[in-house]
């Protein structure tokens, strides 16, 4: 299906992170369409850019520091992915140190990322051992402290500082935490199951090749990215994904409601569905999955320009066009 | 001027309703005999010629509306003066009150004419009446118009008259002696009374002008007319007084005597005032020893006390005085009127060929002048005569009724019948024939009085040598000095003292223009006080005159034809049919208008600013008038009902600065408006702005006292918990900071071999101070919005957030840019805050009460809050951003600062000493805590790997089971030498340390017996090869021809001994080589193996040979053990030092 339609590439992987996400139902494959459309442009908007910022530092390529820059403003993420990058540091100089495990830890690395934020309730928490835990790579961005110096003092085991930077990261994962408990607690084990399967759903995870195509690899910016920016790609398509569908589903909740509240035709119409409601119906959410139309609303909302963006043309007359945002 | 042409019309319509009532009066007062004119063709002359124009009333219909509209000026303005400001009569008041003004003043005059035959009873209802009258007016008059003040010396006489009988009652029985005796004293009532009559007029048309200040704006446009005119008349006067005080000058009229004598007061002529001041005077020559005042002292202080003679007073010539000063007012009075200007200067042939043809007793005012200064006139009808001549033969030579100047021969002499009878009936008599009178008087009674009184006065009559005042005409003399008591508290004119001669020597050294200036002066303050260049001698008065340029030279262009030329402008604003009010104006402001015009002229001619001239000076007269100009502005513009009790304040303290002020000087009340005068309105400076020296001519700096300095800390950031802990941040990041430059020390040190002198910077930031701007003055309060410095401050503001940020330096023009995108943010957000806070109120439904306490049912749309938080959210700002900044860039980042600095500080201590670990403490003591020996056996080396002592080398270290390390820190002379090169000049500049000994005097030739004999023959070889200069020490010379010192390798082995110069070691080697040589001779000589040494000495000494061998067994071990001994001896020297 992803060969044939070369629009839809990544549905069954849309469809398994909106299942993550919270969409019970089974989306339309104009949904997934739309969504891989909106993935596919936030995607190459960030390679765009990053190669901008790449250019301006005076290197061809990008890096992860280019990628961080861009979503600097969204402290959660950083620190996700800082955390992920440490551990596949980690991972790597274990697979150094012995190579049979190479393949595990690169693969754990992947699933770590994808499952963290379903790592405490779901339990399989695959750590290292805490010994190497402390040599574990310092992931450090340039706006940090260390940066403003010149010499950089060598790594002490003060894990308190490094606690603190990671607060805002445990709040977020605590929330997510929170909301996959949720979404699991009446699952039955089967469904569990299923749904963990779906976690491991990813727009990169050996799926490389098509995804440096679909991103424009090569077109935007070279061919040759490096495998921390694959990954951090596919955290952040995941987690374009899921806002995306944690924000439709929002406004479908909404419009529901307005039905409700407002009209008596409306309510009618759902009645009528209501007692058309058959044997081997699914369940009643995933009846009604998020339309197409609630996913460009959700989009629509989440491309709203704040105040600040405009800011500085106050009280001109400029006409003011916002930079397409990232999710 | 617009208002009064607005007014015009009405005006028109009011003269043709007032015309006809008009002329029967005139013309009664045309048919009127003239008694005064002597000469009876002439009175019939100008009697027909006014029938003449009477008749041709068409042709003289502009000269007669003219006559009438002035008529009507004064009656309508004399009106108002008695009715008290009701000044648009409307027709009923006209022409109910019309007659009566008409009717009174030309039977007074006409009254007045027959001086010979008094009228006792119906003068005395007369007289009554106007006393009434003019007692009323001058309370008010004298007041506001000085200028009636000024002639009050002698229109005030009546009433001065009766007080003297109740003051000096000693005189007064004179006084009514005389006045039966000498009807003169009469007439002078008499005349006083049209005097006062005319007065009033005057004063009338002047407050009418006056009143008009405040309604009309006048317009400069006439000032330059009138200046010329004004010119002219001063020139007239000039050329009088040359002429006259050219054979008279010393004959000075007035009463200054010539040397004051030193000795008793009473010596000093004080004139007039001496009179009542003489029991003063009496009692201080008698006591002149208990009075510590000098004369000089005494003297001014009673001229400034005593009122003023006038010039014409004279001690022989008895009514000289009053005759001539109201002759001069008169003639003065004529001279300033708007037409007198062809009747000034003689006529001139040029002019008028034929003119003494037709004339024979040509007549004009200077020459009247000339003779007045002469004292060629005796009585008042001399006077009159001469005067009534000037306008008769003008009529007689210009026999054109419709001849301009007829009309003005006309005016002026109906202006000289209305001032004539100011002139009092006196007859100039000799003292002695006075004297000789007086005697017999008194022979004929009450000596008794008269004895005690001129007993008491003998001293100082005699010794002015002067007789008591002319009590034949006491009325009039002694009015002079009455004054005191009606004029106080008016402005008097003559108080204002003249000492001529001091101002005649004076003026004899000023230059014309300061002289003419001063005439100016003289002739504005008052007609009694002469102009001071009056006494100036011909020749230098000529003089300048012929070289004077400027103002002079306008003159005497204007000259030639000065008469014609003005006297046709002035006809041509004649037929302009000037608005009467405006005219009047003219009229009377003609004078100062003139004065202010030509000071000004003065000053700005030829269109530029002259430098030299007399500047434009604020007087304080001026100041005061126009302070009570506005306040009497004010006055008239609120109803005068509820007056702030401030402004009464205000009120009572300015008139009370007022009387004292005025008594004080002399000041003259010019009449004109305030605008005329800018310089006076400007209100005074602040004491504390004025440019004060001190003795030593320092400029006094008053700032600190008064100025308002802008107030500490505008231009700094305030000191907030967050600026604190930014701050406190930025403090931290420095002190790493160094740490970090000490790191990067320590790591190159043990990279590179070699240092260099300055190849470490010590960096040694200093502490971030914000400086405020300098003490500046503002005017006002409020921000100060100087761009540049606001933009600074904010730059400085936008650099601590970089620094915060963590950058150590920046572009500037990165931070340039910044700075303007905060100040363009911060713009819009303070205006979108004013859009927000100046959002249009909304109807509240409760009324609210609003500070200043009344109710109100609208409320701002926002409140404060609202308006800030809306304004932050349009320019994307929200409080939660605001606290994610101060907690987590602030205050966290204050943390991780701290703990990046301790991790820092291990870090170096840690590349320093390796074996002080964190248990160490901060000064290392706690390594000894352990009791280790560590720093005793210096074991602390192993980290390097060095053999520092060769130990390892010699397997000592395995033979004692210890290392021989010395710690790096130990080991740091370099890196200590480093720094301390680089602190050389700290240290210098502590001056703690001891002096540096002297240095050794170099090694010259001259001085080489000085040194050790031994030595002498080494230094005399380095210095031939010096080229005898002097030696210079090992340590003096340049670096690179030092000698290399022995230096300690790290390994701590001497490798190789200092190098020698080739030289020397060749000169070592070929010595190597012959000992060789000798050993090989020796080598058969069996057991006296010789050393190099041994052979060296001993070989020029042969006998010495027994003793060689105990050299012999010593020497060979030296050599032997030479590579041991070093490695053995160097760690003790190297331990020992």
């Amino acid at each position: 299906m992803a060969d044939k339609d070369k629009l839809a590439k990544y549905r069954t992987e849309i469809q398994q992170m909106m299942f993550v996400s919270g969409e019970t139902g089974e989306p339309t494959p104009d949904t997934t369409t739309l969504i891989e459309s909106i993935v596919q442009d936030q995607v190459q908007h960030l390679l765009r850019e990053c190669t901008a910022l790449a250019t301006r530092r005076g290197s061809k390529s990008i890096s992860t520091d280019d990628l961080f820059m861009l979503i600097r403003h969204d402290k959660a993420k950083i620190s996700r992915l800082r955390h992920f990058l440490q551990w596949k540091d980690v991972r790597r100089s274990v697979k150094d140190s012995d190579d049979k495990g190479g393949d595990a830890g690169a693969d754990v690395g992947g699933e770590d990322l994808m499952a963290g934020a379903g790592a405490g309730a779901s339990g399989p928490t695959q750590g290292p051992e805490p010994g190497k835990k402390a040599k574990r790579a310092r992931v450090d961005l340039v706006w940090e402290v260390p940066s403003y110096y010149s010499e950089l003092p060598p790594e002490t085991d003060n894990d308190n500082e490094r606690d603190e930077e990671e607060e805002e990261m445990t709040y977020a994962t605590l929330l997510r935490l929170q909301l996959a408990d949720l979404r699991t607690r009446n699952m039955s084990r089967e469904e569990y199951v299923h749904w963990s399967d779906c976690r491991q759903a990813s727009f990169t995870y050996r799926k490389g090749k098509r995804f440096k195509e679909w991103a424009g690899f090569g077109l935007i910016t070279d061919s040759k990215p490096s495998d921390d920016i694959i990954d951090i790609l596919g955290f952040l398509t995941f987690e374009i994904v899921q806002t995306l569908t944690e924000e439709a589903l929002r406004v479908k909740e909404e419009g529901e409601r307005w039905k409700k509240e407002s009209g008596a035709a409306g309510d009618e119409m759902g009645k009528k569905r209501k007692r058309e409601r058959g044997l081997f119906d699914p369940p009643e959410e995933a009846r009604e999955p998020v339309q197409s139309a609630h996913v460009q609303e959700a989009y629509r909302r989440l491309q709203r320009g704040n105040n600040k963006s405009r800011a500085m043309l106050n009280f001109t007359r400029n006409v003011h066009r916002a930079a397409l945002k990232l999710i | 001027m617009l208002p009064s042409i607005q007014r015009q019309p009405s005006r028109d319509r009011q003269h043709n309703n007032a015309r006809f009532p008009h002329q029967p009066p005139n013309a009664i007062r045309l048919r009127t005999p003239n008694a005064n004119l002597s000469d009876e063709a002439m009175s019939n002359a100008s009697n027909n010629n006014n029938m003449g124009e009477g008749v041709d009333a068409i042709a003289e219909e502009d000269p007669r509306a003219a006559l009438f509209r002035e008529h009507y000026a004064r009656t309508e303005a004399r009106l108002m003066a008695v009715i008290g400001g009701s000044s648009k009569a409307d027709e009923d008041t006209l022409s109910e009150n019309e007659p009566k003004p008409l009717s009174d003043v030309p039977p007074t005059a006409h009254d007045a004419r027959p001086t010979v035959t008094p009228k006792k009873p119906a003068r005395a209802i007369d007289e009554d009446d106007y006393g009434d009258d003019d007692d009323a007016e001058e309370e008010d008059d004298t007041r506001t118009s000085p200028l009636y003040a000024k002639s009050a010396a002698n229109g005030i006489t009546p009433t001065a008259l009766d007080t003297p009988s109740l003051r000096i009652p000693s005189l007064s029985s004179k006084l009514g002696i005389d006045r039966t005796n000498t009807p003169s004293s009469e007439q002078a009532k008499v005349s006083d009374d049209v005097r006062k009559k005319l007065q009033q007029d005057k004063t009338a048309a002047e407050d009418a002008a006056k009143r008009s200040y405040h309604t009309l704006f006048y317009t400069l446009e006439n000032d330059r007319d009138a200046m010329l005119e004004q010119q002219r008349l001063d020139e007239l006067d000039r050329q009088v007084e040359t002429e006259t005080s050219g054979p008279s000058g010393s004959a000075a009229p007035n009463g200054a005597p010539a040397v004051p004598q030193q000795g008793t007061l009473s010596t000093t002529n004080l004139g007039a005032s001496s009179l009542t001041l003489k029991h003063l005077i009496a009692r201080i020559d008698a006591q002149r020893d208990m009075v510590h005042a000098s004369d000089a002292q005494l003297r001014s202080l009673i001229s400034e006390v005593r009122k003023n003679r006038s010039k014409w007073a004279n001690e022989d010539k008895i009514g000289q005085e009053e005759l001539y000063e109201s002759m001069e007012k008169v003639l003065m009075e004529l001279k300033a009127g708007e037409h007198a200007h062809p009747f000034l200067q003689r006529v001139n042939k040029r002019d008028a060929p034929d003119y003494y043809t037709v004339i024979k007793h040509p007549m004009d005012i200077g020459t009247m002048m000339k003779k007045l200064k002469q004292l060629q006139y005796k009585s008042k009808k001399e006077f009159v005569d001469d005067l009534m001549l000037i306008w008769s033969n003008c009529l007689k030579y210009n026999a054109d009724p419709a001849h301009f100047l007829r009309k003005k021969a006309l005016y002026m002499r109906k202006e000289t019948e209305k001032l004539i009878p100011l002139i009092p009936e006196i007859t100039v008599r000799d003292r002695a024939e006075v004297e000789a009178e007086e005697r017999r008087m008194q022979r004929n009674g009450d000596a008794d009085a008269d004895g005690a009184e001129d007993s008491e006065d003998e001293p100082i009559m005699a010794s002015r040598g002067r007789k008591a005042p002319s009590k034949g005409n006491k009325g009039s003399s002694n009015a002079r000095k009455a004054p005191p008591a009606g004029l106080e508290g008016t402005p008097g004119p003559e108080v204002k003292p003249t000492v001529p001669s001091i101002n005649s020597a004076v003026s004899n050294l000023k230059n014309e223009f300061l002289r003419a200036d001063s005439e100016m002066e003289g002739s504005v303050n008052g007609f009694a006080t002469p102009p001071p260049g009056t006494l100036t001698p011909i020749g230098p008065n000529s003089l300048f005159r012929s070289g004077a340029p400027g103002s002079q030279a306008d003159n005497s262009e204007l000259d030639g034809t000065g008469a014609s030329v003005s006297g046709l402008t002035l006809e041509g604003e004649d037929a302009d049919l000037d608005d009467l009010e405006y005219k009047t104006w003219k009229q009377v402001t003609k004078k100062d208008r003139a004065t202010i015009a030509a000071e000004r002229n003065r000053l700005f001619r030829n269109d530029h600013l002259n430098p030299e001239e007399p500047a434009l000076l604020r007087t304080k007269a001026g100041m005061r008038r126009w302070l009570r100009h506005r306040k009497q502005a004010l006055d008239e513009a609120t109803p005068h009902g509820a007056e702030p009790a401030s402004d009464g304040k205000d009120a009572s303290q300015a008139t009370a600065g007022e009387t004292l002020a005025e008594g004080m000087e002399g000041e003259e009340e010019r009449q004109l408006p305030d605008y005329y005068d800018p310089v006076c309105a400007i209100p005074d400076l602040d004491e504390r702005l004025q440019w004060t020296e001190d003795s030593q001519g320092h400029v006094i700096q008053q700032v600190e006292e008064y100025m308002r300095v802008v107030p500490k800390g505008q231009f700094i950031a305030p000191q907030s918990s967050l600026a604190r802990k930014v701050e406190s941040n930025m403090r931290q990041m420095q002190e790493t900071r160094k740490v970090c430059a000490k790191i990067g020390i320590v790591k190159q040190m043990q990279l590179q071999s070699q240092m260099y002198q300055n190849q470490f910077q010590k960096y040694d930031p200093q502490p971030f101070r914000e400086l405020d701007v300098e003490a500046m003055v503002v005017s006002e309060e409020g921000p100060v919005i100087a761009p540049y410095v606001c933009r600074a401050a904010l730059q400085r503001s936008v650099a601590k957030i970089f620094y915060h940020a963590g950058f150590e330096e920046f572009q500037p023009s990165a931070l340039d840019s910044v700075t303007d995108i905060a100040g363009q943010f911060f713009q819009s957000l303070v205006r979108s805050l004013g859009v927000y806070r100046e959002a249009p109120k909304i109807k509240s439904d409760y009324p609210l009460v609003i500070p200043a306490g009344t109710p109100t049912s609208w409320q701002p749309r926002f409140s404060q809050e609202e308006a800030v938080l809306h304004a932050l959210d349009a320019n994307g700002v929200d409080l939660e951003t605001l606290e994610t900044y101060v907690k987590d860039d602030v205050e966290r980042l204050s943390s991780k600062l701290a703990a990046m600095h301790d991790r820092m500080r291990s870090y170096y201590a840690e590349l320093l000493r390796p074996a002080l670990d964190q248990s160490a403490g901060p000064d290392g003591a706690g390594a000894f805590n352990d009791g280790s020996e560590q720093f005793v056996g210096g074991d602390f080396a192993e980290d390097i790997g060095e053999d520092f002592f060769g130990f390892k080398e010699l397997g000592l270290d395995r033979e004692f089971g210890i290392s021989f390390s010395v710690p790096l820190h130990l080991l740091q002379n370099r890196m200590h030498s480093a720094y301390a090169a680089q602190n050389t000049n700290n240290v210098s500049t502590t001056g703690d340390i001891m002096e540096e000994p002297a240095k050794f005097e170099p090694v010259t030739i001259e001085n080489i017996n000085n040194q050790i004999g031994l030595v002498q023959e080494w230094f005399m070889s380095r210095l031939n090869d010096n080229n005898s200069e002097e030696l210079i020490e090992d340590d003096d010379l340049p670096p690179k021809q030092r000698f290399p010192k022995p230096r300690l390798p790290p390994t701590g082995k001497i490798s190789s001994p200092r190098k020698r110069p080739l030289r020397e070691q060749q000169q070592m080697a070929r010595k190597k080589r012959k000992l060789d040589e000798v050993k090989d001779e020796d080598g058969g000589d069996g057991p006296n193996g010789t050393s190099s040494l041994a052979n060296k000495l001993g070989k020029p000494v042969g006998k010495l040979k027994l003793d060689m061998p105990s050299q012999k067994e010593n020497n060979p071990e030296p050599e032997k053990d030479d590579g041991s001994a070093v490695g053995m001896i160097s760690p003790e020297s190297i331990t020992v030092a």
